[in-house]
């Protein structure tokens, strides 16, 4: 589904990724971990090309998108992404936030978008939501609303960058909760967090980036109880 | 003092009509100067150097000169040069609406600016083109928050056209002038004048205010 190799990217003399290679098959659920400023947000947004790559390539569905031939728009409408602070369109309402992108990119008449729309916030548990503004939901909420959104387009990746840092703590669950649905769904997806029971449980493979570097991948069970390398170890005993 | 009350009634009518193109020149030279703002802006922003710095230049070319100099400048120095005639009216919509043009520039990539990365991301997240994301999302909350900026820059041109005086269009100040060279009333004249722009200016401000109340705080 994306198979990344050797990827760089650097901010003038700043080496932030350091060849990253791995592939991410269809349907699999990959948590990607470590400390803070060691490039997890920078990897993820090289993927949808938030951020251009310096070096290496990326392939998605066959499709070399560090070409520069590729459209990006093309290729981001079946990326979807969750950001750490929702970034919903404050001016909108909930169902506008979620049908805008499938009228205007897809040309989907806006009744079948809002079919759409609804089923959707039906899902993240927002069916009474359709008319609110972000800025009158909770944090939770505008997340889940933030999800509807990106899945609006049918993307067939969903990439997360800790979709649940910016909660308190009391709606961390709610927003799992819609996440693991979507896992058990079958959506490939790629998450960024520090929500290490959640990975623990529901990612197929676990991403330990460090400098830039993979230092290590696995299964959960096998990167969490038996990691093999120090800085792993060193890193989830400070968290665990 | 019933010499005074005629001094008003008779020229009350004129200047009415001087006022009447003081706000025609105002307004359409808003209109043009929010066009000149917008692309001047996206071209301050661009990435490439051969649309930055034009723009740039334009825009402190006109923040650092006398707006006089610049009336004087489109009427009689480019036109000298460029071998072309421009009416004083249309000298006049020129000068103020570059002039306003790159006030609202530097409004417009402020509002812009204003507007968190997360929406511009947010949007071509989604496969938004930079196009489409600054139209269906950013530039709509940039310009709620701008209204009332740009309701304050129409209160500058109206004072602005008052130089305008200066190449003989028959706005406001103008046609003061000319009555009172005649009946040499100038305390009357120059009175009815002065309230006459500042009532005009007033509501103007206080649309602004209404206008703030509604974009800036909901
Ligand atoms: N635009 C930029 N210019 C220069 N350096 C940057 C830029 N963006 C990120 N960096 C640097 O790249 C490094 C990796 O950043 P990144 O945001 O990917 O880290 P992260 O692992 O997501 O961290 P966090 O857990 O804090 O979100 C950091 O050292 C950061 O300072
Ligand atoms: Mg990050």
């Amino acid at each position: 589904m994306i198979e990344v190799k050797n990827l760089t990217k650097s901010y003038g003399e700043i080496n932030v990724l350091k060849e990253i290679s791995t592939t991410i098959a269809p349907q699999e659920v990959v948590c990607i971990i470590g400390s803070s400023g060691s490039g997890k947000s920078t990897f993820l947004r090289c993927l949808n090309l938030l951020e251009e790559p310096t070096g290496g390539e990326i392939i998605v569905e066959d499709k070399n998108i560090t070409d520069k031939n590729t459209n990006i728009n093309k290729l981001r409408q079946q990326m979807g992404m969750v950001f750490q602070q929702f970034n919903l369109f404050p001016q909108k309402t909930v169902m506008e936030n979620i049908t805008l992108a499938p009228v205007k990119l897809k040309k989907k008449t806006k009744k079948q978008a809002k079919v759409m729309a609804l089923e959707l916030l039906k899902k993240v548990g927002l069916s009474d939501k359709a008319d609110a503004y972000p800025a009158n939901l909770s944090g939770g909420q505008q997340q889940r609303v933030a999800i509807a959104r990106a899945l609006a387009m049918e993307p067939h990746v969903m990439l997360f960058d800790e979709p649940t840092s910016a909660l308190d703590p009391e709606m961390v669950g709610e927003v799992l909760r819609v996440m693991k649905q979507l896992a058990k769904e079958g959506m490939t997806m790629v998450i960024v967090t520090h929500e290490m029971g959640f990975a623990r449980e529901v990612a197929d493979r676990v991403i330990y980036i460090d400098g830039g570097r993979i230092i290590e991948e696995g299964k959960p069970q096998d990167l969490f109880s038996n990691p093999s390398h120090e800085r792993t170890k060193a890193f989830l005993s400070k968290i665990l | 003092m019933g010499a005074t009350v005629d001094v008003i009634k008779e020229a009350f009518p004129y200047l009415l009509q001087g006022l009447y193109m003081t706000i025609v020149i105002s307004v359409v030279s808003i209109i043009i100067s929010l066009v000149i703002g917008l692309i001047a802006c996206f071209m301050r922003m661009s990435k490439y150097a051969i649309l930055r710095y034009p723009a740039a230049i334009y825009v402190n070319l006109i923040r650092g000169t006398p707006i006089l100099i610049q009336i004087l400048f489109i009427y009689f120095g480019a036109p000298s040069v460029l071998d072309i005639q421009l009416s004083a009216f249309t000298a006049g919509l020129i000068a103020i609406s570059l002039n306003i043009g790159a006030y609202n520039t530097e409004i417009f990539r402020g509002g812009i600016e204003s507007i968190s990365k997360g929406q511009m991301e947010a949007g071509r997240s989604l496969g938004f083109t930079y196009a489409q994301t600054m139209g269906y999302i950013v530039l709509p909350q940039a310009v709620r928050r701008m209204i009332p900026s740009f309701v304050n820059q129409l209160t500058h041109a109206i004072k602005d056209t008052s130089m305008l005086s200066v190449i003989g269009i028959a706005e406001l100040t103008m046609v003061g002038q000319s009555i009172y060279a005649m009946n040499f009333k100038s305390f009357e004249i120059l009175s009815m004048v002065a309230i006459m722009y500042f009532v005009t200016i007033y509501t103007v401000s206080l649309i602004s205010t209404r206008l703030e109340r509604r974009f800036v705080i909901s």
